[in-house]
């Protein structure tokens, strides 16, 4: 090959393998999830103006992403299944005001069935018991669930990985105190721990995180800090401490960057049941409010009209769709770990 | 070993008595106190009562000592077995919590003796063959049921068997006395969630059993196919399983919450969710107290049960 | 001149009302419940004016006929909630007289066509000032301990409820108004302690209670039909639910509060007696009712564990059409009322309250919940359903006056308020309440609607400043009035206080003239719409629903289970 013919080649190449490094992907993340979660959690405070133009940046993020997460996991079907589902969710996320539907919170024609043609509108997947699209109700019901959700599992794996690389790396008394406040909350079943909490706390998103942080943040701990120590005895963090490096700074860049892998695992199945637990609480009243859709809102306000086949659409639809995002973060859980065990 | 145990006990305990203690310092609260009295009286008798009214009211129910007094005396009852009294329901909280544990027990029951054959059957012939065809299907069916949510669960099995099919009653208040076919449902519900994780685990550690050395040499010295699975594959590779199905105890006391309340089934995660929603202190202690007994206990059994079954590992 | 009626109808207010009748200016309707009000018989009344009497039973009998196809025995089963029963005095919920509805019996009986009959009374009559009330006790009523009821008894209860310490709403009834006075004490919120007046009790005989009022009472029979007045034995402690002396057909066989209570049928006396029971043949051995909270009624209805439920939402109306069952239908007076607190920001100023209840525009919101029945309110709180109601000039919609008023008001860059939702009736109080949200943004007022859980609601339900609190059916306008906008009244959760609303209030209840009633009744309306206390977009119909087999059964406007008559197939 000449040297020509390498120059032609190259810019294409490097171009992808760029964006396989942790920087830009980051970037793109980041352009993703900070518009969405402004606009989910402060939407209504926001200016008309910002509101509409907010999620903007994120739809090619979110595209991006995809495309990078399909070529780099390609070799294992599975992974590119999962990231396929909780891609989906994500583009209807990151779309969902600029899609054309109808307002979720407009009462057109209670009960119209799938497929019916009522009030100038048509409804493909019907109405609710107040009138309102179920389309629209379901595509809109992702962005609470995968704000919070995500947003929960983040928070709970910041402090607990903290407090893993803390007891792991420093050992001793600090090791001791840590281990005994994980274990008062490990010997709570988390449905408990999650009630309690939440009653005291009262329902709302930012309760959630609180509430899943003390429930899933234990465990985290635990996993970093095994990770942490089968790591610490390791030649290059010897290295480090005898280069005489702050704990903190060998704690985040070399313990953690090592510990990466089956952390990411354990996050992505982590995603799943932190989704499993905020439609499960938002069913029991004690997580989201409405009015706005939620997929464990709308199971929850159908119960009590839909128990008759005929009307039974208005659970099946955001049961499926919840069950498609949890089943798609598992997928990527087990693709992944194929992965990383053939390595 | 027993020094093992013995700590843990004693941890256990002392878990029970922080976490007592932070409830009723929560609960102590003039929100918790309202709402209890208005519950009691109706919104419209608190509200016509004199301040002083209020307080006797609060003295007559013993609201009014300072909850590390009331404390005490609920550490002193509870020794002496007395859970104290349901604001809400009027009635012992021992009889109650021994009520509702025995229909979350019957459930729990028929969940474990489904759930326990057919995941460690599925995990077994899922494991045997790594890679096959068996296995590959397992592992989907595994992640598929595990990764429908137990409402998502409940609310598929209802709309099939219950008001399509007519086969079973849409939910399990039983009003009309017990009903085994009420438990179907419920029952299912919570084994199609639970089985999926527990198969994976169990095909996991066959796969490993499998691949080990004596297992292999076993094969190569011709003893039968079937001997070496029964006979040496299967002892090694269910210590694991034998731990987590132990801790799915613990799992099954939060499951229980949602499918209980979904279906009606006045179980224990019923009166959990109920007490907590009207502030019912010392329902929510003693449900607490026995949901952290439940699951440390599982906890112990499963390390225990680990070391006696797992020759290799020696508690120091 | 004026037609004279037969004897029965002797009393002057009678004769006022049948010329207003025969002028064309009385519904039949109301005359009939005035007639029966006033003591003389429901059935005479309908005679008198050709309407054709609904089937009730021979004699003074305030129930049904009995039906020569019924079947004794069976079990009715009903989903409710199961309340905790305390004191029958203080009970805050229909549900919990419906436990022992059939246990503790009233003076008298409200029927479902809104007429009043004698119940444990076996008639009454009033002074043509309406001034003093006699009360003829049915004899022969049997306690379950064996004793008969008298007067003394009734007049017990009735102490009882005007003892503040007791803390009963029926202190709030026209007819223990009627004999309390200022005792000159205050209590420790420097409001008036009120004493009953000494001899406004009277025990005539054993069977004759005379009640003197130092006001005139058209209500006196009705308020005795609220649900806190059933009456009790004399020997009552608290808890009800340990022991229950009643004199009803049914008593408390099983009972578990959030669980169920079983009614059973009374064989014996507590002294060994055969009990016999004075109001006639009663066809089921069993009431049970099943706990399910509100929105799990019609579900459980709907698989087949219960044969009737206590309500079910407009929003479950497509399910319930959808099940073998017959569904009862009443117009009310039930409602939400979207008080304001007029001594709290923003408020007290009248002008901020008069912008939001002009831009709210109630027909729509009524038009949106319920398609099907309901009423629109009229921000005044007396429904069309009440007999004293006052057609006002409708209301209308003024976006640009309500403007104009919160520039005046301080509030030209728009205001920013929030209402407490509790759903304590159902999901559709939110509905209304993001309807009212809409349509502020319009005249710039940013509405947030707080949701809340129904239990919580109640803690705050008089202390927000802004909140949406479920009424019940009354059966006047007046009572509604004297119940929850008397200045210092407890049920007052707006804080509305205004002299002249409580004079036209007075006036209206004072007036004898059926008419002139409705017109002095028709000021206090209008003070209380223009001081715009409240938005109270709807009167909402009811709805249950009973399985076929259910015979006999009739839907009531509040909710009150009378089951005598009702059998099983």
């Amino acid at each position: 090959m000449t040297a020509a013919n390498i120059a032609e080649v190259a810019p294409s190449l490097p171009l992808r393998l760029q964006m396989r490094r942790p920087r830009p992907i980051l970037a793109l993340i980041l352009l993703m999830w900070i518009p969405l979660t402004a606009y989910v959690m402060f939407g209504s405070n926001m200016p008309e103006t910002t509101r509409n133009v907010i999620l903007l940046p994120a739809i090619p993020a979110t595209l991006a992403l995809y495309y990078i997460a399909v070529t780099s996991w390609r070799e294992s079907p599975i992974a590119v299944i999962g990231a396929t589902l909780v891609f989906f969710w994500l583009l209807v996320a990151v779309t969902a005001p600029y899609l054309p539907l109808i307002d979720p919170n407009k009462p057109i024609k209670p009960f119209a069935p799938i497929g019916a043609y009522a009030n100038n509108h048509l409804f493909l997947l019907g109405a609710d018991f107040k009138g309102r699209d179920m389309l629209s109700r379901d595509l809109w019901g992702c962005q609470r669930v995968l704000v919070w959700g995500v947003s929960a599992t983040l928070v709970a794996y910041a402090i607990g990985a903290f407090f893993g690389l803390l007891a792991g790396y420093l050992g001793g008394w600090w090791d001791q105190a840590i281990s005994l406040i994980c274990n008062i909350f490990l010997s709570f079943p988390v449905m408990v721990l999650f009630i309690l909490i939440l009653n005291y706390l009262g329902p709302s998103g930012f309760n959630i995180v609180i509430a899943v942080t003390f429930a899933s943040a234990p465990a985290i701990m635990r996993i970093v800090r095994g990770l942490t120590l089968d790591t610490k005895s390791r030649d290059y963090i010897f290295a480090a401490q005898t280069r005489g490096e702050h704990p903190l700074r060998v704690m985040i860049y070399e313990l953690l960057p090592n510990a990466r892998g089956p952390i990411i695992v354990d996050a992505c199945l982590r995603l799943g049941y932190t989704t499993v637990a905020i439609t499960t609480l938002t069913f029991l009243g004690l997580g989201l409010q409405p009015p706005d859709p939620d997929w464990g809102l709308m199971i929850k306000e159908s119960t009590k009209v839909a128990m008759v086949v005929s009307f039974s659409y208005m659970l099946i639809i955001p049961a499926l769709s919840v069950s498609s995002l949890i089943l798609g973060f598992n997928l990527l859980a087990d693709g992944l770990r194929e992965m990383s065990l053939r390595d | 070993m027993l020094k093992l145990i013995g700590s843990r006990l004693l941890q256990m305990v002392f878990i029970m008595g922080v976490v007592s203690l932070i409830l009723f310092a929560i609960f102590d609260s003039d929100k918790f106190k309202k709402q209890i009295a208005v519950a009691e009286l109706g919104g419209f008798a608190v509200s016509a009562l004199s301040d002083k009214d209020y307080q006797a009211w609060l003295d007559k129910k013993g609201l009014n000592t300072p909850f590390y007094v009331r404390y005490a005396n609920w550490v002193g009852a509870v020794l002496h077995g007395d859970l104290g009294k349901s604001f809400e329901k009027n009635e012992p909280v021992s009889g109650l919590i021994a009520e509702r544990l025995e229909r979350t027990g019957v459930l729990a029951f028929w969940v474990f003796a489904l759930m326990i054959p057919l995941s460690l059957t599925f995990g077994v012939v899922a494991g045997m063959k790594e890679g096959s065809a068996q296995d590959r299907v397992t592992s989907f069916i595994s992640v598929f049921t595990t990764s429908l949510p137990e409402i998502a669960t409940a609310i598929f099995l209802t709309v099939i068997f219950a008001l399509t099919l007519k086969w079973l009653p849409a939910n399990a208040a039983m009003v009309n006395g017990w009903d085994w076919r009420a438990l179907v449902l419920p029952v299912l519900t919570l084994v199609l969630y639970d089985f999926g994780y527990v198969a994976r685990m169990t095909r996991a550690s066959m796969a490993e059993v499998m691949s080990s050395q004596y297992i292999r040499t076993a094969v190569l010295k011709g003893l039968p196919y079937r001997r070496v699975i029964l006979r040496h594959a299967l002892r090694n590779a269910l210590i694991a399983p034998f731990t987590i199905i132990v801790l799915q105890l613990n799992w099954l006391l939060s499951g229980v919450v949602v499918v209980e309340v979904f279906f009606q089934y006045a179980g224990f995660g019923k009166l959990l969710l109920d007490a907590a929603l009207f502030g019912d202190v010392y329902v929510i202690q003693a449900a607490t107290l026995v949901a952290v007994f439940v699951a440390v206990l599982s906890q112990i059994i499963s390390d225990v049960g680990y070391t006696f079954l797992n020759p290799r590992i020696r508690f120091a | 001149m004026s037609q004279k009626l037969p004897p029965v109808f002797q009393h002057p207010v009678i004769q006022n009302a049948f010329d207003h009748l025969e002028a064309g200016r009385l519904d039949r309707r109301e005359f009939i419940r005035i007639a029966a009000l006033l003591g003389a018989s429901a059935a005479s009344a309908y005679a008198l004016v050709g309407l054709p009497s609904p089937a009730y039973a021979e004699g003074s009998l305030p129930f049904p006929p009995d039906d020569s196809k019924a079947k004794a025995g069976g079990v009715f089963k009903i989903a409710m909630q199961v309340q905790k029963l305390e004191d029958p005095a203080t009970f805050s919920w229909t549900q919990s007289s419906n436990q022992v509805r059939h246990t503790l019996e009233y003076v008298s009986m409200t029927g479902p066509d809104n007429v009043t009959r004698p119940m444990l009374a076996e008639s009454w009559s009033a002074s043509p000032d309406l001034k003093t009330w006699t009360f003829n006790i049915r004899k022969g009523v049997m306690w379950h301990n064996g004793e008969e009821l008298t007067a003394d008894h009734v007049a017990w209860n009735l102490k009882r409820w005007a003892d503040p310490a007791t803390a009963s709403s029926n202190i709030g009834l026209s007819i223990i108004t009627g004999m309390l006075h200022d005792t000159g004490k205050k209590d420790d919120k420097g409001a008036p302690i009120m004493g009953l007046s000494d001899g406004a009790i009277e025990v005539a005989d054993k069977y004759t209670l005379r009640l003197h009022m130092n006001k005139a009472v058209l209500s006196a029979p009705e308020d005795l039909y609220n649900y806190p007045t059933a009456i009790l034995h004399p020997s009552f402690k608290a808890p009800i639910s340990e022991k229950i002396i009643g004199t009803g057909p049914f008593t408390l066989a099983e009972f578990k509060v959030g669980d169920k209570c079983i009614l059973k049928r009374v064989s014996k006396t507590t002294d060994g007696q055969d009990f016999k029971y004075w109001g006639g043949k009663v066809y089921l051995d069993e009431i049970a009712y099943y706990n399910f909270d509100s929105d799990n009624q019609l579900p459980a209805f709907a698989s087949g564990d219960v044969d009737g439920v206590y309500d079910f939402n407009v929003e479950q109306v497509d399910l319930a059409k959808s099940l073998p069952g017959v569904i009862h239908k009443a117009r009310t007076a039930q409602c939400i009322c979207c008080r304001m607190q007029v001594d709290q920001k923003p408020f007290s100023d009248k002008r901020v309250r008069q912008a939001i209840a002009m831009t709210v525009d109630n027909s729509t919101i009524k038009g949106l919940i319920y398609t099907d029945g309901g009423d629109v309110g009229e921000d005044h709180h007396v429904a069309p359903v009440h007999p004293d109601y006052f057609a006002l000039p409708a209301m209308k919609r003024d976006v640009e006056g309500a403007k104009k008023l919160l520039k005046e008001a301080g509030f030209e860059k728009g205001l920013e308020v929030t209402i407490d939702v509790g759903n304590t009736d159902g999901p559709w109080h939110q509905t209304a309440c993001e309807a009212m949200r809409d349509q502020l943004k319009e005249a710039g007022v940013n509405l947030r609607v707080n949701v809340m859980p129904a239990a919580k609601y109640w803690e705050i339900w008089d202390k927000t400043a802004f909140g949406c609190t479920a009424w019940t059916h009354r059966p006047l306008g007046t009572m509604v009035m004297s119940l929850g906008y008397r200045t210092g009244v407890p049920w007052n959760e707006s804080h509305y206080a205004n002299p002249e609303f409580d004079k036209a209030l007075d006036a209206a209840e004072a007036t004898l003239d059926v008419e002139e009633r409705k017109k002095k009744l028709a000021a206090a309306e209008k003070i209380l719409q223009d001081d715009a206390v409240m938005v109270l977009p709807l009167f909402r119909p009811i709805y249950t629903i009973v399985a076929q087999k259910v015979n006999g059964y009739e839907g009531h406007p509040t909710q009150y289970h009378q089951f005598n008559k009702v059998w099983m197939a």
